[in-house]
């Protein structure tokens, strides 16, 4: 039975009622409890991968589990969060605002789940169009000019990702003829060393350009930082970094083709250096960037670009080992990004407003004197994003530095020094934010409980980095190897 | 087989050469009348190709084009024009001439780009390749090119004429309608957006430059 469908039929079936009925505040708790039953089916998929068009592989069914997870989590501050933000938007915005909510949720795992190329292009153009609808909710100018921003870079990107989808179907017709068959991951996975090189890689480049688009590398991250800082908070930030995981595994898969028909001679180049040249540019500019942001929302977007740009490195490199490290790493950013932003979240109600413009770092400083917890979950989700050792990101880019030693020795010292500026930047930060004498006019505030959530997530992020269940290293590893 | 060829290659060339014309041209009015061409004749191609290949699938493709492509967006983008009294010329980034140039390169780049990789396929496939990935390209030139927000919605159309013409040339490959209606998705949100969010009551007269507003306050 094909388990994988119910979780993303259910998020598309929940809209027409999230649409349609119910209060901000009853429109966010239904969401929770569709987000919650999301999670377990994410889980039970792990019986019923399905089949055909949505055949979700290991890959996919382990992000989709955390993909599941941290949209639940979401959903949970979602409800704090429309408490307190009730008033700034009319109910019918509200309705749409989760609305979009379920839509991305549920397109993000139909990209994760599917096994067609052209699917996974549908579900990354709805993630985009639902997202940037997202942003443009608060209709603030700057909002709209995001919004446009994110419309007209992720339109070139997906359509862009279109023209190579086609071209790798144009690649595989010598191995697979017509058909859906040179549309489908796995065969086009077998067939990869029959496929036309050339064409594969003119299709990888317009595929890592646009599929590049929506996971934020370098050149064409224009629109993250933007859309991150003006759009309704938990949606733009927690539920749409999602999306990017799915754009970095489907460069990941292509990137896969290229490698095995560069490996058999099939006339293709090697992914290797693009994606390490991408990656490199992606850590350097978010090093440089970093220091000179004030808002923290645009901060932490940055940060993500950072990120992305490890994994697409990671994925550069090769070998089992470097993209078991790359997919780690996407795994505990995902968890601790979102984590961060549910904290920020908090942190800014705490201090009166969670509108876009209340996340400068001046206005968040001090905040021990607020709240205690507030402040630990905020302040161990920064230091985590950082890499330095109890973190769980220590642990993967730890395995892709030493793999990039082993393999590609020149990279690793640019990799060294990228990924240091970026720590240093953000432990800056870290110790005004938290410790720094607060604003006289702010007052300690009570915890909310939805941020034990956040701590949730940090100690699944330390738990997946050093006490991995041999299960989930075993099929990880698995999912490693076969796309090496 | 040699009548395909001719006709399949002459419609190519002529979603082409209204690709070409989009760019030197400056008034919204005609701009719009070039894409509606543009649509037209696109929906033929699917249409000849879909006789040609025997699917019924490219059919439906050229049926879509022809009712949303070529008559309804035409329509709206005319009705957002007179609203917003948006008659006059479009503000260019760069010269005309410079531009023009651009595209000559653009096109060389796409033929040089695709003619050598595919020795193995159908000419046909080929050919119709190259020239829909020049018509891409010369739309993503004309969106970088043009300030205004509809002239980069037109490009925006354009380059999507181009992967659904590459998407109709490609032998017998499935969801070629699917694809079609998923892009006009993307394209409906982007008119009706213009037309909904009054961009013009924030950026007077429609004018993108505001963009960059947001770098100046200091990301």
């Amino acid at each position: 039975m094909n388990l994988a469908l119910l979780p993303v039929v259910l998020a598309g079936l929940s809209v027409p009622f999230l649409g349609t009925l119910g209060t901000p505040q009853q429109g966010a708790v239904a969401n929770a409890a569709v987000s919650l039953v999301v999670f377990l089916l994410t889980l039970l998929a792990f019986w019923g991968p399905g089949a055909g068009l949505l055949h979700a592989d290991e890959l996919g069914l382990v992000f989709g589990a955390v993909t599941g997870f941290a949209g639940f989590t979401t959903a949970v501050a979602n409800i704090f969060y429309v408490r307190g933000a009730a008033v700034r938007l009319g109910v019918r915005r509200w309705r749409l605002y989760h609305v979009m909510c379920q839509i991305i949720l549920g397109a993000t795992l139909a990209g994760l789940y599917a096994d067609n190329i052209g699917l996974l292009w549908a579900a990354m153009e709805a993630a985009t169009i639902a997202a940037t609808l997202a942003v443009s909710l608060p209709r603030t100018a700057s909002a709209l000019e995001a919004a446009w921003k994110y419309f007209i870079l992720g339109g070139i990107g997906i359509a862009l990702a279109l023209f190579g989808t086609m071209l790798v179907y144009l690649a595989a017709q010598p191995a697979l003829g017509p058909g859906l068959a040179a549309m489908s991951f796995a065969q086009l996975a077998n067939a990869a060393p029959r496929m036309d090189g050339s064409l594969l890689t003119l299709a990888f480049v317009f595929l890592l350009f646009g599929y590049g688009t929506k996971a934020a590398l370098a050149p064409l991250h224009g629109w993250l930082p933007d859309a991150y800082a003006e759009g309704p908070a938990p949606l733009t930030t927690s539920l749409s970094g999602l999306t990017l995981n799915v754009a970095l595994l489907a460069i990941l898969r292509f990137s896969h083709l290229l490698g095995a028909n560069h490996a058999s001679h099939g006339g293709a180049m090697a992914p290797g250096p693009f994606l390490i040249l991408l990656g490199l540019v992606s850590i350097f500019l978010t090093g440089f960037s970093l220091s000179r942001r004030r808002d923290s929302r645009r901060f932490f977007g940055f940060s993500s670009i950072e990120h992305s740009g490890v994994a697409a490195f990671a994925f550069g490199i090769g070998g089992p080992v470097a993209i078991f490290g790359g997919l780690l790493h996407l795994l505990l950013h995902t968890l601790i990004k979102s984590a961060l932003f549910q904290a920020l979240i908090r942190a800014a109600a705490l201090r009166g407003s969670t509108a876009p413009g209340h996340y400068a770092f001046s206005h968040l400083r001090g905040l021990a004197h607020t709240n205690k917890i507030t402040a630990l979950a905020l302040g161990g989700c920064i230091f985590a994003l950082t890499g330095l050792p109890p973190s769980g990101l220590f642990a993967s880019e730890f395995i892709i530095v030493s793999q990039t030693i082993q393999r590609e020795p020149l990279a690793s010292l640019p990799l060294g020094l990228g990924l240091l500026i970026c720590a240093v930047a953000i432990l800056r930060n870290l110790g005004p934010l938290i410790l720094a004498p607060a604003p006289h006019h702010a007052k300690p505030v009570k915890t909310a409980r939805s941020t034990y959530l956040v701590l949730v997530h940090l100690a699944l992020a330390f738990l997946l980095a050093f006490a991995m269940p041999p299960v989930l290293y075993g099929l990880l590893s698995a999912v490693a190897a076969g796309l090496s | 087989m040699s009548l395909t060829f001719s006709l399949a290659h002459l419609m190519g060339g002529v979603i082409l050469l209204a690709a070409f014309s989009l760019l030197s041209q400056r008034r919204l009015a005609a701009m719009i009348t070039l894409y509606q061409v543009q649509a037209l004749v696109l929906s033929a191609a699917a249409f000849w190709q879909g006789y040609a290949q025997g699917e019924v699938n490219l059919y439906l493709t050229g049926l879509i084009t022809l009712i949303i492509k070529a008559i309804i967006l035409p329509l709206s983008l005319r009705e957002i024009v007179l609203r917003f009294n948006l008659m006059r010329a479009v503000e260019t980034a760069m010269p005309v001439a410079v531009s023009m140039i651009l595209g000559v390169a653009l096109i060389g780049v796409a033929v040089l780009v695709v003619l050598p990789t595919t020795p193995g396929n159908v000419s046909l496939t080929r050919e119709d390749l190259a020239i829909a990935l020049s018509v891409v390209l010369l739309g993503l030139l004309m969106m970088t090119t043009r300030r205004g927000a509809l002239a980069q919605i037109i490009g925006f159309l354009s380059t999507e004429n181009g992967l659904v013409l590459a998407a109709i040339g490609m032998p017998g490959m499935p969801f070629v309608a699917e694809f079609s209606v998923a892009l006009l998705v993307l394209l409906a949100f982007l008119v009706v957006g213009v037309f909904l969010f009054r961009i013009r009551e924030h950026f007077d007269s429609l004018d993108l430059s505001g963009l960059e507003q947001i770098e100046r306050r200091g990301r």
